[in-house]
């Protein structure tokens, strides 16, 4: 809302409240509460940061000031947690995801967005569709066939499955980042001889690259977090980071210094990630439904 | 190679993929629905049972109800909640400035996180002996403080509605900037020179104006809403008892512990209909524009 839509025009019964001071007052209040906000979108990872630098002791404590530590970030990487080994996992099974996923979306997304095909508005309704199917229906028959084929607890397995989740995602965005191309260059290169493939590689792949990178790492995101597909197929190999997690339910309790640490492994890289391509993030979510 | 043969061949790997890792198995499941299918036999799926397993979870299982109710609840409050905090923080924050976008870029925080590690600090949270809220109630509000959120049925349930809501207030609050900003301003000043209140401007103007964006915001939270699963498990599990037990933690339970993979999928089925539905809008609310 702008400031002349809080000048007061009813109310203003008193000489006090009226004009630039209640004006003023009133940009307070909106300063105090955007604070008031940030601090509460805050305050879970604060709270996360805090405890991984305390002994187990001193979480019990909940003092804020405390002589930090770096042990638990040791402890979470030996046995039994060994959180390498769950690092490892989501690493690859995210990057692998990834790597399949972006060239074949590109693929589709320029033939998408430069040509008219029969069907296209159905298969991209389809391909949107996918996105809202629940995870639980998608694992069920995918359970029972790496049951079937010895994949349980594979990353192949789950690379096959997180594809699932980051097809749409990856088809949607990238075509609009292509829609946003002109089609001028790529019609005069035609005019000049060149095929329509090296027209892709030459012309579209270079001014699509920033976007692709988007993608890349908005899927990487997805596939890195994505927890109920790994909960139902891996149990002790290929684990993966947000299903370490759970190894910190020790017999006397929850091990909350240590699961601050795995958090903030989990979630720090993250964080990272999503600042850099901050700006397409919610265009991202949407798949161009706003923009 | 001709435009007319290229531009399908472009298209077919990736609808393939899109067609075996989420056509097939919705059509698998929907197969698997109608047969008794246990994981604990060797064969899969066993007997044909028609429609068996749907009127099973009907008349004989109150557990499903539950979590109907659980689900269903818990949609309606998350996406209430969720819309209006989000709704509120998008008016304080459009205007811009140093602070403003600061606090903006703040918010991709929370939706960088994994569902299931905010599932965890929450239960962190409100842990009763050492928990931030039970140190934050000891001082403001004594009664509350000993409280074992998580061991209270309702309590539970308000406890993974905050932490879904503190979850997707940002993205929302994102989405809902960028439609504020394509409200025209000079409607807004036209409206305030004929002298109306900042109240009406927001309810005459700005309101309908940002209808459609907030109409895709609603639909695609219900949907993700419907769906919870990462941080119910790392919260609550589902309890106490089945309190806080959502469908697709009702489904997990019943294929993974008890091995009904069958059964499970007719739930599953049951839910891919209501999500049909707001797909179906939302599709609507996409292809409007072109």
């Amino acid at each position: 809302m702008t400031e002349q839509s809080t000048v007061p025009t009813t109310g203003a019964n008193s000489e006090f409240w009226t004009g630039k001071r209640k004006q003023r007052l009133w940009r307070a209040v909106q300063t105090v509460l955007i604070l008031i906000a940030a601090f509460i979108m805050l305050i879970p990872i604060i709270w996360i940061f805090l405890a991984a630098f305390k002994s187990h002791v001193e979480v019990y404590q909940l003092r804020l000031f405390f002589t930090p530590t770096f042990e638990n970030f040791g402890t979470v990487f030996e046995e039994p947690y060994d959180l390498g080994a769950k690092l490892f996992n989501s690493t690859i099974v995210a990057f692998v995801t990834v790597v399949f996923a972006i060239p074949i979306a590109t693929m589709a997304a320029y033939s998408f967005s430069r040509f008219r095909l029969k069907f296209e508005t159905t298969i991209l309704v389809v391909i949107l569709a996918t996105q809202f199917v629940p995870a639980v229906v998608i694992i069920l028959p995918f359970f029972i066939m790496f049951r079937d084929l010895g994949l349980l607890d594979t990353r192949i397995g789950l690379i096959m499955v997180n594809l699932a989740i980051v097809m749409p995602f990856a088809i949607w965005m990238i075509k609009g980042f292509i829609d946003g191309i002109p089609m001028d260059t790529e019609e005069a290169a035609m005019v000049d001889g060149s095929s329509r493939l090296q027209v892709i590689r030459n012309i579209v792949l270079p001014m699509a690259a920033p976007g692709l990178v988007t993608a890349s790492i908005f899927c990487f995101i997805l596939a890195w977090n994505e927890f109920l597909f790994a909960l139902f197929l891996t149990n002790r190999e290929a684990t993966t980071l947000p299903i370490g997690l759970a190894l910190f339910r020790g017999e006397e309790g929850d091990l909350w210094n240590l699961l601050s640490a795995a958090g903030i492994i989990i979630m720090l890289p993250m964080f990272v990630l999503a600042l850099a391509i901050r700006k397409y993030f919610v265009q991202g979510m949407t798949m161009g439904a706003v923009r | 190679m001709r435009d007319q043969t290229l531009k399908y061949l472009l298209v077919v790997p990736a609808v393939l993929v899109v067609f075996a890792t989420a056509v097939w198995p919705l059509i698998e499941s929907l197969r698997f629905s109608f047969y008794q299918g246990r994981t604990d036999r060797g064969d899969f799926p066993q007997n044909w049972l028609g429609f068996e397993n749907y009127t099973w979870a009907f008349l004989y299982e109150p557990a499903f109800w539950n979590s109907v109710w659980v689900t269903g609840l818990y949609t309606v409050v998350t996406v209430t909640l969720t819309t209006l905090f989000a709704l509120g923080l998008a008016m304080l924050l459009a205007p811009g400035g140093k602070l403003r976008s600061g606090v903006q870029t703040l918010l991709i925080l929370p939706f960088a996180m994994s569902p299931a590690l905010i599932g965890v600090s929450f239960r962190f949270m409100f842990n009763p002996e050492f928990g931030l809220f039970d140190a934050f109630f000891g001082v403001v509000f004594p009664p509350l403080a000993d409280v074992s959120w998580l061991a209270d049925p309702d309590l539970a349930f308000a406890v993974i509605v905050m932490a879904d809501v503190w979850g997707w207030i940002p993205f929302l609050t994102l989405v809902l900037i960028g439609g504020l900003a394509s409200v025209p301003q000079d409607t807004i000043e036209a409206a305030q020179v004929d002298g109306a209140s900042g109240w009406r401007v927001f309810k005459d103007v700005t309101l309908p104006q940002l209808m459609p964006v907030l109409a895709v915001v609603i639909i695609l939270k219900a949907i993700f809403s419907l769906k919870t699963f990462d941080q119910v498990f790392m919260l609550t599990n589902g309890g106490p008892g089945t309190a806080t037990q959502t469908l697709s933690h009702y489904i997990y339970i019943t294929s993974t512990r008890y091995g009904q993979v069958g059964y499970a999928a007719s739930v599953a089925w049951l839910m891919v209909i209501p999500m049909m539905v707001l797909t179906y809008f939302y599709a609507k609310f996409v292809f409007k524009k072109d």
